[in-house]
């Protein structure tokens, strides 16, 4: 599903954010991304769904070469795959519904399909009941819920969550990694990236450690260790 | 496709409105651009009937001595009616001369007793010139140097209506090049204007163009809401530039036609007959300009 053959990204002038990353993650897969700030693992979500792009190597997603990915294409990628982020990045004056919707309008879904599929979505997340409302009314927890359901509209076979849990207390947090998980079990491949230990151990998923742009450790129902 | 398009109009009318004050003063400022532009245009179609108004009344006299026969007048007037720059030749026989010089002194005594004195008439026949335009007068004058005719002409009279042609055509050409300047300069703080309002639109919404991306929407339907923008702001330049031009139009025709002596200078009937074509080029203008300004600002300002 995910394959990372050699990768390396540096930044002007000479600073490395990932070095010589090889990398699999099977379809269904649920993947943790760990290590301390700053060691290159969001980096490593950013070239997943071509936010940056790769110095040298060679990066496929679903079998598509997306290592020197044109501008044209980078929406068709992104529709694939649900981004989810710690600062959610929601539409303050936008209602729950609009925020969710708006990723479906942007592709260019009729309205009709909206209607049918934004409340399917929000089902999903558990938050039907509060559509109308705005993103300020809502606890961090429901907002990172909202995001998690914007993510899910186009269907994506991968869900990327890139410190989803950073802004919220324990219990929200429970909550997203159950609906990740939840979203995991329909077949979609969820890669975490976090440094939440309390997380990475509860899940006994498959837990990459990054450290220094590096990957230092792979282990399937791993725990984190540093 | 349509969904998308349908899309894009909406979130331009929404930047519009949200923006509302930054819009009025972008339409504002097109707005002056266009009526100066008009203004000019204005100038042009009056100037031009000024011009030809002064021309149609440049004419020369050409007086023949009191000797010169009739067939020797009808040779000369068939001639100059031949020449493509000639509009008009109207002959005045001596006798009409005459009786025209005794009705200008009618009232002046002293005149018509010294007409008595010499007895008769002193009055050649005239031949009255009107050409199509003062620029062809040397050219008539000079077709009558030939030596047909040359020995029979006593005076060539040409009135001075040439310099006011003149002048009307150089006032007209300055204030024009004034215009222009200014229209320029209107145009130049338009163009900076729509660039600045882009760029405070991508400012504002830099946070939803950032999500846009992020869930997927192309660097078109990003764009598109922009491009739109711009064309509203054209659109209701043009259309109220043509809510103050027509009024206006319609306000100084009548001025006009009182000042050329009851001869319609048709300024009215020139926009009725071809505001489409006027406003369309302008629109049409205006648009590509604010659009390129628009472009320069999204591909500087907005990395999509």
């Amino acid at each position: 599903m995910i394959h990372f053959k050699n990768v390396i990204k540096t930044y002007p002038p000479n600073i490395v954010g990932i070095r010589n990353v090889n990398l699999h993650i099977r379809p269904g897969e649920f993947v943790s991304i760990v290590g301390q700030s700053g060691t290159g693992k969001s980096t490593l979500a950013k070239l997943m769904f071509a936010e940056e792009t790769a110095t040298s190597g060679q990066i496929a997603i679903g079998g598509w070469d997306i290592t020197r990915i044109s501008q044209h294409d980078v929406p068709l990628l992104r529709r694939q795959i649900g981004v989810v982020f710690q600062d959610f990045k929601l539409l303050p004056r936008k209602t729950v519904f609009e925020n969710v919707a708006f990723a479906l309008e942007v592709a260019g879904t009729p309205s009709r399909r909206i209607k049918e599929i934004v409340p399917q979505v929000l089902k999903i997340v558990n938050l039907h009941d509060k559509g109308d409302r705005y993103p300020k009314q809502l606890s961090g927890g429901e907002q990172q819920r909202v995001v998690v359901a914007r993510s899910l509209v186009h269907r994506p076979k991968i869900l990327v969550a890139d410190e989803p849990t950073g802004n919220l207390d324990a219990i929200h947090t429970h909550e997203i990694i159950d609906l990740l998980k939840k979203i995991n079990e329909f077949g979609t491949t969820v890669v975490l990236v976090t440094h939440n230990r309390e997380v990475v151990n509860a899940l006994k998923k498959r837990v990459i450690l990054v450290d220094g742009g590096e990957i230092v450790s792979d282990v399937e129902e791993g725990r984190y260790k540093i | 496709m349509l969904t998308s398009s349908i899309r894009s109009v909406k979130f331009a009318f929404q930047s519009f409105g949200r923006n509302f004050w930054l819009s009025i003063i972008t339409v504002s400022m097109l707005v002056l651009t266009l009526v100066t532009i008009n203004l000019l245009l204005v100038l042009q179609i009056v100037a031009s009937k000024a011009v030809s108004f002064a021309e149609e009344r440049i004419e020369v006299s050409v007086y023949f001595f009191p000797a010169a026969t009739e067939d020797k007048i009808k040779d000369a007037s068939g001639y100059l009616r031949g020449l493509p720059q000639v509009r008009d030749v109207q002959v005045i026989t001596a006798d009409e001369a005459l009786s025209r010089f005794k009705e200008r002194h009618a009232a002046d005594a002293t005149i018509l007793s010294a007409l008595d004195e010499v007895g008769g008439s002193p009055f050649g026949p005239t031949l009255v010139i009107k050409a199509k335009s003062a620029s062809d007068f040397p050219l008539i004058l000079d077709a009558l140097d030939n030596p047909q005719f040359r020995n029979d002409i006593r005076e060539k009279d040409f009135s001075s209506y040439e310099d006011i042609v003149n002048r009307i055509k150089a006032t007209t050409e300055r204030v024009q090049l004034f215009g222009m300047g200014l229209a320029a300069v209107f145009l130049l703080i338009a163009i900076l204007i729509v660039f600045n309002t882009v760029r405070i639109a991508l400012f504002v919404h830099r946070e939803e163009i950032a999500i846009m991306k992020l869930v997927g929407a192309t660097n078109a339907f990003i764009r598109s809401p922009f491009l739109i923008e711009c064309f509203l702001y054209s659109l209701f330049a043009v259309a109220i530039v043509a809510g103050i031009v027509f009024p206006a139009v319609a306000v100084i025709d009548p001025s006009m036609t009182t000042f050329f002596g009851g001869e319609s200078v048709g300024l009215l009937s020139y926009f009725q007959a071809n505001w489409y074509v006027v406003f369309g080029i302008q629109l049409a203008a205006l648009t590509v300009i604010n659009m390129v300004s628009t472009t320069l600002a999204m591909r500087k300002y907005l990395k999509v």
